[in-house]
């Protein structure tokens, strides 16, 4: 008899040929969706670019006027996108991963968050690609990076954790209910306004900013424009805030999905 | 020594909607009206075996008696319902194979991802591309995405990438060969050969002529209830009986 130990296995339900294959589903996350196209993974550099641009054009004429002085719009708005853009696509992919692998799933054993949370770190690792062209954004508007530009792992980090939670216990509704994805687009869309992505918080009133800043979201991107290019005011609070956001939603998340998942494995 | 598997009072149960319409309006409209009931598909009842290591089990049944599903449930796809089920080693399963295969990977990167998804290690797997893609006999398309293989080259490659490692425990749906001629042969002999190594197989077979060729024990399902296990011949002979 083999004295019990306290492995990885025991700790995350993973061996460590999970992990070889954890690393190759991100590099089919990240690789794949550009597999026809000419330039390749440099969409992921040029997408956040091309958006924000857009978004600049429109959103500066209203909104650069009104930040606090010291704050720059540009690196403002592009921060807000790739964090937004981390939080969306990563959530979506997460929540479709496991009904897009059911037919893997139902033939072999693998652990099925797995899916999941390649699904949100290749979200992460796109979003650290981002911040190439935002760090370019920061010196053309005249700021300079960050001391504290650690942080930003943090960050991602406990973001990732609120992805793949959210993410795996939508995955399970997804399965049982097609309509739901329609229901998450339009949530995703409200969350989208609720979050201080292409507007200063102080434009809005008293209510409405009690409102969002109760969002997590904001306090996650309040600390990304700060520890990246101290493009905004953030507390201590909010770290506490957002690291909890992400150790609670994971949790939770994992919770449901063991609950539900033996279940819902025999619709897939 | 530990039994390969040990199946204790397993029942496995799926929930089903009659009129499922999959949509969120329509259904809740149903139960409203009671046009909906949520049924338990009772889909295997009290099944209990153990495998010894080195033992071939074979399981029989007519179609719908439960075999895939008790299949599946061997390796460890779905959870018994009720009941307990252990497994000591490591598990291939030859169901369906190759799901998991992506067309828009090469050869090459198949084979690495399907190894890892059975739970090997890449590392090891990297060495043997080559060898696999040779026995497959599709070496010279290694590196085209597998989306430009023929629907025979991709079931050599799967059955290949399967087989090149020896697990403790083999579970085999109705694959014991693929392909045409040749390959037909020699994919039956790599089986053959696998099965009598000394591996612990499952295999589920309408062919009673391999079943009784390659058994050292059979199972006969009934509506998801053993109705029968034992010797090949004995258990062979009872099934062909109440089948006429």
């Amino acid at each position: 008899m083999r004295a019990k130990k306290v492995s990885l296995y025991s700790l995350t339900g993973f061996s460590k040929n999970n992990l070889q294959l954890l690393r190759l589903l991100i590099q089919q996350e990240l690789t794949l969706r550009y597999k026809r196209s000419v330039i390749g993974i440099g969409w992921t550099l040029l997408n956040p670019m091309l958006t924000s641009f857009v978004l600049w054009i429109v959103f500066s004429f209203f909104f650069a006027g009104k930040l606090q002085t010291g704050q720059q719009f540009a690196p403002y708005l592009m921060a807000g996108i790739l964090l937004n853009t981390f939080f969306n696509q990563g959530l979506l992919q997460a929540a479709n991963s496991i009904a897009a692998n059911g037919g893997i799933l139902t033939k072999v054993s693998v652990p099925p968050k797995i899916f999941a949370f390649a699904a949100s770190l290749a979200a992460f690792i796109n979003f650290l690609i981002g911040l190439i062209p935002l760090t370019l954004v920061v010196y053309i508007s005249g700021q300079s990076l960050s001391f504290f530009l650690p942080i930003v792992l943090l960050v991602g980090f406990f973001l990732a954790l609120f992805v793949a939670g959210v993410g795996l216990a939508l995955s399970v509704i997804f399965i049982r209910f097609d309509d739901a994805k329609n229901i998450i687009n339009v949530l995703l869309l409200i969350l989208l306004y609720l979050t201080p992505v292409f507007y200063p918080i102080s434009i809005l009133n008293e209510r409405m900013q009690q409102i969002v800043t109760l969002n997590p979201l904001t306090s996650f991107l309040d600390v990304f424009r700060w520890s990246f290019s101290n493009n905004a005011t953030a507390t201590p609070a909010d770290f506490i805030y957002l690291s909890l956001t992400g150790i609670i939603f994971f949790t939770l998340g994992n919770f449901i999905f063991k609950r539900y998942w033996p279940r819902t494995v025999s619709m897939l | 020594m530990r039994p390969v598997i040990e199946a204790k009072n397993m029942d496995f149960s799926y929930r089903v909607l009659t009129n499922h319409q999959s949509s969120l309006k329509t259904l809740f409209k149903d139960f409203v009206n009671r046009k909906v009931r949520v049924e338990n598909y009772q889909a295997l009842r009290d099944i209990s075996f153990e495998v010894t290591k080195g033992e071939t089990v074979a399981i029989i049944g007519k179609n719908g008696a439960g075999k895939s599903t008790l299949l599946k449930l061997l390796a460890q796809v779905v959870p018994p319902t009720k009941g307990a089920l252990k497994i000591n080693g490591t598990v291939a399963p030859m169901i369906e194979l190759g799901a998991g295969f992506n067309p828009e990977l090469t050869g090459r990167e198949n084979i690495i991802f399907y190894s890892a998804l059975l739970g090997r290690d890449v590392k090891k797997v990297k060495q043997k591309v080559e060898a696999i893609a040779d026995w497959a006999g599709v070496a010279d398309h290694l590196d085209y995405q597998l989306r430009t293989f023929s629907s025979g080259m991709i079931a050599r490659l799967a059955f290949a990438t399967a087989t090149v490692e020896v697990p403790d425990l083999l579970l085999i749906d109705e694959v014991l060969s693929v392909g045409d001629g040749e390959f037909a042969q020699k994919s039956k002999a790599r089986m053959q050969q696998i099965i009598k190594s000394g591996t612990t197989v499952v295999l589920v077979s309408h062919d009673l002529v391999t079943v009784a060729e390659l058994a050292d024990r059979v199972i006969w399902l009934k509506k998801g209830e053993v109705a029968m296990a034992g010797k090949p011949s004995e258990v062979i002979a009872a099934y062909q009986k109440s089948e006429i």
